[in-house]
């Protein structure tokens, strides 16, 4: 089999640089350790550079085992912007915070590694192989604090679960396998499209596939995991779960559904309808609630999870635009409200909502940057959450399922109330102290980029939704 | 040669028996043994399909080749997380692991 290795040049790339990483870090001596995440950095750009040498083609590598096409190009560059903002957030909280700094950077640059091959896979052992690499590499950085205690329980909690939804998912792939003979995405296609009725073992493993993807990308009722992990976990492996491990399951769950699953629409449309719905009401009744903001962001991210969810169980191509546009919104908009609590919590230590009154006067360009980003998680327009919800939600009205956008613009109404909540304490609230807080360059820099990047996708998303129209048309639709 | 059904039973079996003792048990470390048992399932169904429906082709076996791989990987770290919390609290009881509601 002759195979085309330059089709792999930003795997490879990442790869070496996440080795490069952890070996410079042994030479490094103590007091320099901060150069590391500057390292991380320029391996992720380079990355990206790379990435452009393969865009544009469309190739089967092995044989459909590894894919090279827009989709997978378009989440490729947008997974390594994520990574590349993970590591300026995380810079100071891991300097501050966390021991052995090279570790956490090599880690995290295998995790990109791993989302890279997962936006790829077109095949259900690389796609579990890929999205293993990615679990454990969460793993360890969730329960990176090994001195804080709350950090050891998170990574607990997260690997047991884990590793239970993926034996789930397992045994759901192995009657898939089973029942049709083949574990190429294309070919389950075609073994679907060629059987007259279904069979009864497709199913079963269909359902555990769908247990063990909710786990993964906590669906209601498979998310109790989450709260407890994104409380524990440190804040910016907070924010990166919440993101980036969002992000690329919902990439790989696109894929598996639009290019295996197609021809079986009917069976599994009510399942994820419902589950969507289940997760849009739960995860946004139960934020209201929370006085962790951690804990707040982690129900409000389930709740999101469910919006992304409506786009695969409507799955056309107007949805799955919609889909990668609120991906792109969201991710952007958490972010920015992540690094805010990541800034503020390296300066005061704290992450009570509570412990944010009068923020505005303290430091009012961060109390700007938090506020936009509430406001666009809550679908508010100017932001990107409103022209990406309501994106989203019409093209989820225009297959049919008018019940679940009421039910989800309803779950977005109740959303504002808990995200005004935690404005009002920011600009209302009286502040312990008066003294104001000063940020480092980097973070004002940091902070202006998401908060302009919400604004601009608002306002201004056409170049971005022809690029997210280039990634979507490689995907098979099922009529 | 024995049948299809009768090894997918053992299978379902053996699958079920994990789940189980995933629920119902509270020492961190019975938790992970029952996820192998579960694994272990996945990997008697994937071979048996291979060696009964498609002989020629080996995805099966080589996906359950990978599988005991990442298994092993999995407990590694699952049971140096596992160290880690009894270090800090000497118990390894799943109930007891509530600084956060579970």
């Amino acid at each position: 089999m002759n195979v085309d290795f330059a089709l792999f040049i930003p795997e490879f790339v990442m790869a070496g640089m996440a080795l490069v990483v952890l070996t410079v870090d042994l030479f490094l001596p103590q007091d320099r350790k901060h150069w590391l995440p500057y390292i991380a950095l320029v391996g992720i750009l380079g990355t990206m550079g790379s990435v452009f040498t393969i865009a544009g083609k469309s190739e089967e590598l092995y044989g459909g085992l590894f894919l090279v096409d827009n989709f997978a190009v378009f989440f490729k560059v947008f997974l390594l912007a994520v990574g590349a903002f993970m590591v300026l957030a995380s810079a100071e909280y891991v300097k501050k915070n966390l021991t052995r700094p090279g570790e956490f950077y090599g880690i995290l640059l295998f995790s990109i590694l791993a989302m890279m091959t997962m936006t790829a896979a077109g095949e259900l052992l690389t796609a579990y192989i890929s999205l293993e690499l990615f679990s454990f590499s969460l793993y360890i950085l969730a329960s990176y604090a090994i001195h804080r205690p709350k950090s050891v329980e998170a990574g607990l909690k997260y690997i047991l679960v884990g590793a239970f939804s993926s034996a789930i998912l397992l045994y759901g792939l192995s009657l898939i396998y089973g029942s049709l003979g083949t574990t190429t995405f294309s070919g389950i296609a075609d073994a679907l499209a060629g059987n007259d009725d279904i069979p009864v073992a497709f199913l079963a493993g269909l359902v555990l596939v769908v247990v063990g993807f909710g786990f993964k990308i906590t669906a209601v009722p498979f998310h109790m995991w989450a709260p407890d992990v994104y409380e524990g976990a440190p804040t910016p492996v907070t924010a990166y779960l919440a993101v980036a491990s969002k992000a690329v399951s919902f990439a790989l769950l696109l894929r598996l559904f639009a290019m295996a699953f197609g021809p079986a629409m009917d069976e599994w449309r009510p399942i994820i309808a419902g589950l969507a719905a289940a997760t849009i009401v739960l995860g946004n009744l139960v934020a209201m609630a929370q006085h962790n903001i951690k804990r707040m962001l982690a129900y409000s991210s389930i709740g999101q999870a469910g919006y992304l969810l409506m786009g695969i169980a409507a799955l056309s191509p107007l949805a799955s635009n919609g889909l990668l546009f609120h991906i792109v919104g969201y991710s952007a908009a958490n972010f920015a409200a992540f690094a805010c609590i990541i800034a503020y919590e390296n300066l005061t230590g704290k992450e009570e909502i509570s412990d944010y009154a009068g923020l505005s006067r303290r430091q009012p360009f961060m109390a700007l940057v938090l506020s936009g980003a509430l406001f666009s998680l809550a679908g508010l327009p100017v932001f990107a959450g409103f022209a990406t919800k309501f994106y989203l939600f019409a093209a989820v009205g225009n297959e049919g399922l008018l019940w679940l956008v009421i039910v989800a613009v309803a779950g977005s109404l109740v959303s504002l109330y808990y995200y005004l909540m935690v404005i009002k304490q920011i600009y209302l609230g009286e502040p312990e102290e008066d003294e104001p807080l000063r940020l480092s360059v980097s973070t004002v820099g940091l902070l202006g980029a998401l908060g302009a990047a919400v604004v601009i996708f608002g306002v201004y998303p056409g170049p971005l939704i022809n690029l997210i129209e280039k990634a979507t048309a490689v995907l098979p639709m099922p009529v | 040669m024995i049948e299809l059904e009768y090894v997918l039973f053992l299978s379902a079996v053996l699958f079920s028996l994990g789940l189980f003792g995933v629920l119902a048990r509270r020492n961190a470390v019975m938790i992970l043994l029952a996820i192998e048992l579960m694994l272990n399932a996945v990997n008697i169904n994937l071979v048996a399909f291979t060696v009964y429906l498609s002989p020629d082709l080996l995805v099966g076996i080589i996906f359950a080749i990978f599988i005991i791989t990442v298994a092993a990987a999995e407990l590694a770290l699952a049971l140096a997380i596992v160290l880690r919390l009894y270090r800090t609290r000497s118990s390894v009881n799943v109930d007891e692991v509530n600084l956060m509601r579970w």
